[in-house]
């Protein structure tokens, strides 16, 4: 039996999915002050009719990090950093705290300019002077060679002890260092809250007696062992959209190129499959509009919901970004775009009467129930379709970098909308209608987030850059950094199997051993580098991952 | 403000052989460097998805021998495609200023195409040039050759187009492939001072380089009010460069693109793939979209060993104000040029291939139109590396033209459409988009 609860802006909604079915479901309004107890209420009621003995997985889908983050409310943190030459200082204006360190690396992991360990003491005195306990030291290219990185986690951790510190090379191997820098700082802010929410489930779970696997859900649909997100918080950021996303996933079963839409209480969430496959966000995770090397599905949040009002406006009826009360046939005050689909299809939603009511109260004598539903269905499908539309183009106008690439560029032509969330009924025929495609809306649609978050697997990207000249390997996750033995016959196929073996490794670790086996190489590149007109070496960068997925106990949702 | 434009092109699955300096490896550390710069995350910048070039695009600029196809690889397309669209993008006021990190180069490609010079096949420049003048109807266009090569293609593609300035400094061709871009080399009769060249002494440094620009491109610049300045930009005059001997740094071409302000730059060489170009790209990138560059510098860069001799700046210096007085006073030349009795100017020429080993034997003649630049006559024979001997004639009519000129120039390709002298007849009538050839044997005309 498998639990998923999906912590949402408005509701947060648990499900037990047991051998295709959903079995139990609940929804209670969320306590952005206190998500922790929102989360048990959760599971209470979930336990309520159930054995506790027969839960073998709960997943979270949780906005702890991603609230903490957007409100700005995480630890003071001192970022320091290492940029050698390059961009100006200002192009780094990452955290009110942050100091800049002498030292230099370049892109094949050379070390060009020392660690000024006196400049350092004197950064260092002024952190603590400050009364800041958390830092985070990220050098440029420090993916490549995280010497100068070391260096000064080594020296803090003799004089300062009492400073914590993260290192930017443990927090991605990805090239990129300001999203690396950003990245490494909403780490460590957020370390300490996450720490503590992680405290209080796994108490919380103890009382209940509950022993079972405890994941937490990821901006890549990927899930998490709780203990495992204590070093990776910001992993857990908008994983909101992961779960619908998953969830849509498990619902369709097909690998299909689709639109997923969310259709909330006030903003739809939209996100694309491509060959069955969720699509990523080409730059990571953008979060307070700075980009991170999270990995996150490309997911567009318009506000437009079901509760969104319907007003007026010198003529113009216009549908507004936020919602005044519930739909009029659920005994709302106002008109709302339910109420307007309710009434134009005849959908029977609540009191199809109280729809009807709203809408001729609004229109009054300007305008008949007809216009004004005719009106609000014409803006709320062009501006679906308009979302829609510049997705697919962002998508296709992603730059590539080999003439293979752009020759075959592919064009996204969408098979099917798939429908989530309470709304999504009353509006995803009509505009699937208007789009040409097919749509589906499963009996399990108002719950899919729950669900995609109860049966997703864990996910896990293994990057491997070599150079056999410096005979230098590096590995992420970890910022693993070691000598090659054998730099003179390393091949392609060498590079394939530490890559691979260090996902096993980590898999392990991770306790997701039995999906390492599941895994797929995603970059194979390889140059030779050339001294005058010899070989003098080559370089590999191997990408092989986890890609997001189900759990093996799932076999599908039976219809 | 409007973002720059940056078009990263580095064909990582092309070369032209495995240890060529045109090979994958050359833009990969520029990658690594403007990747973990993370310049492309920032607002001042909108990267770009490469185009493909269409035959007709390239052959608005050259006859390509036998057909387009045989001179190009789906690189060329993408690489050439990846100017047009940095080009698009700018005319359509998406961006202030674009450059296309692009590969394979073109600005040693000719008019005429039998094969690979000088790592190129097809001119990225000339072929973006005449898409601008097609679609958006540009009349004046400056290109500023600053690749430590001679852009011989490029001059000999506007040599005798008086609305299309070339200028070009280089490290002097007596020392330097392709042995071109001297100071008498102006431009044709009719276009006498839009070209111009700058033959650079080697071991030149940023003081001289930046010297020319103030003292000569600029006022020109100023004075030719061009609509468009591109710049054809190579980052082989670094002083790390192997194949060449100048001492040009990466904050001196940071600062070049600052005070030239090009609207478009086109990557051309540049082959110190791990000492220059990581660094060069990122000075062009960010002078170009206003980003202070003060603390970009190469790693090995001493700026003490890197000083002017005086003799050297004394002789620029000399160079600049000779050609300054070129450029004023064409008006007049060609004035004089025009009063000649000739009606054709004739030119023979031969053309070396360096990297496909061919040599082209070339005649053209040149119509002395009192009203428009004139047609071009073109007759050319080569023998290409598979051994077949190509003899071709190309009628070449500008987009400016007169109508008697687009008339002469259309019977020409007419008289010779079944001459058996030739194995190819071209026409490329620029003033009506119009591109043809015929092949003689087949008797098959191909209209792009």
């Amino acid at each position: 039996m498998l639990i998923g609860i999906d912590v949402g802006g408005t509701y947060t909604d648990g499900v037990v999915f047991d051998q295709g079915e959903v079995i139990a479901t609940t929804k209670v309004p969320t306590d952005d002050s206190d998500i922790k107890s929102t989360v048990l209420q959760v599971l209470d009621k979930l336990l309520l009719q159930q054995d506790k003995s027969d839960i073998t997985r709960i997943v979270l889908s949780t906005t702890v990090v991603t609230n903490l983050l957007a409100t700005g409310k995480g630890e003071r943190t001192a970022l320091l950093l290492i940029p050698g030459y390059g961009l100006p200082a200002d192009a780094y204006d990452i955290s009110n705290d942050t100091f800049f360190l002498k030292g230099g690396i370049d892109f094949r992991g050379r070390e060009l300019d020392p660690l000024d360990e006196k400049e350092l003491g004197e950064v260092c005195n002024k952190i603590v002077a400050a009364g800041i306990k958390r830092a985070a030291i990220v050098s440029k290219f420090g993916n490549r060679n995280d010497i100068l990185e070391k260096q000064a986690h080594d020296y803090i951790k003799k004089h300062y002890p009492q400073l914590s510190i993260t290192m930017g090379s443990q927090i991605s191997g990805k090239l990129n260092f300001p999203r690396r820098a950003t990245t490494a700082y909403y780490t460590t802010i957020t370390s300490q809250e996450w720490n503590h929410f992680v405290d209080e489930i796994d108490n919380a779970l103890m009382e209940r007696g509950l022993d079972c696997e405890v994941h937490i859900l990821k901006a890549d649909g990927g899930t998490l062992a709780l203990q495992v997100s204590r070093d990776m918080p910001c992993e857990t950021v908008f994983s909101g959209p992961a779960a619908s996303t998953m969830g849509a996933l498990a619902l369709a079963q097909a690998g299909m190129n689709a639109v997923v839409l969310d259709i909330g209480g006030t903003t739809t969430d939209i996100a694309l499959l491509l060959d069955g496959q969720p699509l990523y966000a080409s730059k990571g995770a953008s979060i307070n509009q700075r980009y991170t090397h999270v990995n996150a599905f490309a997911v567009r949040s318009i506000a437009l919901g079901g509760d969104s009002s319907i007003t007026i406006n010198a003529g113009q009826v216009e549908v507004e970004a936020y919602r005044r009360d519930v739909a009029a046939c659920f005994g709302g005050k106002n008109a709302t775009v339910t109420d307007a689909f309710n009434y134009k299809f005849n959908l029977n939603i609540g009191d199809p009467a109280l729809s009807a009511a709203a809408l001729q109260q609004l229109g009054d004598k300007q305008m008949s129930k007809e216009e004004l539903s005719s009106a609000v269905f014409d803006i709320v499908t062009n501006r679906l379709q308009d979302a829609i539309t510049s997705m697919f183009k962002e998508w296709e106008n992603e730059p590539a970098y080999k003439v293979w690439e752009v020759i075959n560029k592919r064009k996204f032509t969408p098979e099917k909308i798939i429908g989530i969330g309470a709304a999504s009924r009353a509006i995803i025929p009509y505009l699937a209608e208007t789009m040409q495609v097919n749509h589906l809306i499963h009996q399990y649609a108002d719950v899919a987030n729950a669900l995609g978050a109860a049966v997703a697997r864990p996910t896990l990207v293994v990057n491997l850059h070599v150079d056999t000249q410096t005979k230098t390997y590096t590995l992420d996750p970890g910022g693993v950094r070691g000598t090659l033995d054998n730099p003179r016959n390393y091949q392609l196929e060498d590079a394939r199997q530490m890559a691979k073996k260090h996902l096993e490794e980590v898999g392990k670790e991770r306790g997701m051993a039995s999906y390492t086996d599941e895994s797929s190489f995603f970059m194979e590149e390889q140059f030779n580098m050339i001294g005058g007109w010899d070989r003098t070496g080559k370089l590999f960068d191997v990408g092989i991952q986890v890609t997001p997925g189900f759990i093996a106990e799932f076999k599908g949702v039976k219809i | 403000m409007k973002p720059t434009g940056i078009l990263f092109f580095p064909a990582f699955d092309w070369a032209i052989s495995p240890t060529h300096p045109e090979r994958e490896e050359r833009l990969l550390y520029t990658r690594d460097q403007i990747f973990e710069e993370g310049i492309m995350d920032l607002p001042q910048i909108r990267e770009y998805q490469p185009g493909l070039a269409t035959d007709r695009d390239i052959a608005r600029v050259h006859f390509c021998v036998p057909d387009v196809a045989a001179q190009i690889t789906e690189a060329h397309l993408v690489s050439a495609g990846s100017a047009l669209r940095i080009a698009d993008a700018y005319m359509e006021g998406e961006i202030k200023n674009g450059f296309a990190i692009i590969r394979p180069p073109g600005h040693h490609s000719k008019t005429v195409s039998h094969g690979n010079r000088g790592f190129c096949n097809i001119n990225n420049e000339a072929i973006m040039v005449e898409y601008l003048r097609q679609k958006y109807g540009i009349k004046r266009v400056a290109i500023v050759d600053t690749d430590v090569h001679h852009g011989d293609g490029t001059q000999e593609i506007y040599y005798n187009d008086p609305d299309v300035l070339f200028i070009s400094f280089h490290q002097d061709g007596r020392t330097l492939y392709p042995g071109s871009g001297h100071m008498d080399e102006l431009g044709g009769p009719l276009a006498y001072g839009t070209t111009i060249n700058l033959p650079l002494a080697p071991r030149t440094t940023d003081t001289g380089i930046l010297y020319a620009l103030e003292h000569l491109i600029m006022p020109i610049l100023e004075e030719f009010k061009p609509e468009v300045i591109v710049n054809s930009a190579g980052q082989d005059n670094h002083y790390s460069d192997p194949l060449a001997d100048m001492r040009f740094s990466a904050q001196g071409y940071a600062r070049l693109n600052e005070m030239l302000a090009p609207d478009i730059a086109v990557l051309e060489g540049g082959y110190s793939v791990q000492t220059a170009l990581p660094y060069v790209n990122m000075g062009l990138i960010m002078a170009m979209a206003g980003i202070d560059y003060s603390n970009l510098r190469e790693p090995d860069y001493v700026p003490e060993r890197m000083r002017e001799n005086p003799a050297n700046l004394e002789y620029i210096e000399k160079m600049v104000r000779r050609q300054l007085q070129v450029f004023r006073q064409r008006e007049e030349q060609i004035a004089k040029n025009r009063k000649t009795r000739e009606r054709f100017h004739h030119i023979h020429k031969q053309i070396f291939y360096d990297t496909d080993y061919i040599h082209e034997d070339q005649s053209i003649q040149l119509r002395l139109c009192p009203e428009c630049p004139g047609f071009r006559l073109i007759e050319s024979t080569a023998q290409h590396r598979n051994g077949y001997y190509y003899r071709v004639y190309c009628v070449s009519i500008p987009a400016n033209a007169c109508a008697s000129c687009q008339a002469e120039g259309h019977s020409c390709y007419t008289d010779m459409s079944s001459n058996d002298r030739y194995d190819l007849v071209y026409l490329q009538d620029r003033a009506n988009d119009d591109y043809r050839s015929i092949d003689i044997k087949k008797d098959v005309e191909m209209v792009l």
